[in-house]
């Protein structure tokens, strides 16, 4: 179970998971290595974040994550020796933007487990970091994520939340949205 | 920050009352210790507030030379409603609110007058 010291992203996030999945904690692949899980080759990320759910003790986590060699380094972090990665784990509930998320995938290597944002939340997600920070890697993925699993991703759910979020937070500048979507278009 | 100061603590503490009402009266962000100087609290203790809110998800922070900018995390799930919550209880303390309204945030050309 332990990866081994070439082991991906997705080898790591799979073994962590599978550890935490048999503790009993459900734990959430979201965030950038969520995209890089989708798009390994065109992003990578060395942070892997996941959100539990919330009320999951520590010392469960802990101990799930020390049987793949991942130490607690700090509030929310664990470093493995071997690894590049670093495992994090962002307060949640899962969310991105105002609404929760209460459906994510379940993938499944083997005898491993890797629940992971569908490929429509991880473009809600990586366009609302362009859309709150302007940053324009966050706008590239995003648009490299609908490009590559544009059968799964729902643009018309994008569209409508796009348009929910903006109800809410009229600071939002509407015109990133059309960005994207014509980034998107000659494809 | 007067020790006897009467306003409720609403979010825990003093400090971290103030340090998210001033954030919320920011477009643009503080650096710690300015965000310390116009709330009249030392930087150490500001900086232990951010840390707290910064893992809660609440504010955010990113680098700029050798400083840190904080603000309020727009894409947190409740961030409308706090900065909603943050602007009304900023009418308890017009310190902070006069302070917000002196401090220019805008670029500004060098050499001239602040």
């Amino acid at each position: 179970m332990i990866p081994p010291g070439d082991a991906s992203l997705v080898d790591v996030a799979f073994a962590a998971c599978t550890v935490l999945d048999r503790a009993g904690e459900t734990a959430v692949l979201c965030g950038g290595s969520a995209a890089a899980y989708y798009v390994p080759d065109l992003y990578q990320s060395l942070d892997i974040d996941f959100v539990v759910e919330v009320g999951a003790a520590p010392h469960v986590v802990d101990r799930a994550l020390a049987t793949i060699g991942y130490l607690r380094a700090s509030e929310g972090h664990y470093r493995n020796d071997r690894l590049p990665y670093t495992l994090a784990f962002p307060i949640g509930p899962l969310a991105i933007g105002r609404e929760y998320v209460a459906a994510w995938r379940t993938q499944r290597r083997e005898d491993r487990v890797l629940h992971v944002y569908t490929p429509t939340d991880v473009v809600r997600d990586r366009f609302l970091h362009y859309w709150a920070w302007g940053d324009r890697t966050a706008l590239d993925v995003a648009l490299a994520v609908a490009r590559a699993h544009a059968a799964d991703v729902d643009l018309a759910a994008f569209t409508a939340w796009t348009e929910r979020e903006l109800a809410a937070d009229p600071s939002y500048d509407p015109s990133r949205i059309g960005r994207f979507l014509a980034n998107l278009e000659p494809l | 920050m007067r020790r006897d100061d009467l306003r409720p603590a609403v979010f825990g503490t003093a400090t971290r009352d103030r340090v998210l009402i001033r954030l919320a009266l920011s477009e643009n962000g503080l650096h710690v210790r300015e965000l310390a100087r116009q709330i009249e609290s030392s930087a150490n203790a500001v900086h232990r507030v951010v840390i707290g809110l910064e893992r809660a998800g609440v504010v955010v922070s990113r680098p700029v030379g050798t400083t840190r900018i904080v603000l309020l995390n727009r894409r947190w799930y409740g961030a409308v409603e706090l900065r909603a919550l943050l602007e009304r209880l900023a009418y308890a303390y017009p310190e902070v609110r006069e302070r917000a309204r002196t401090y220019r945030e805008r670029p500004r050309r060098i050499g001239k007058p602040r």
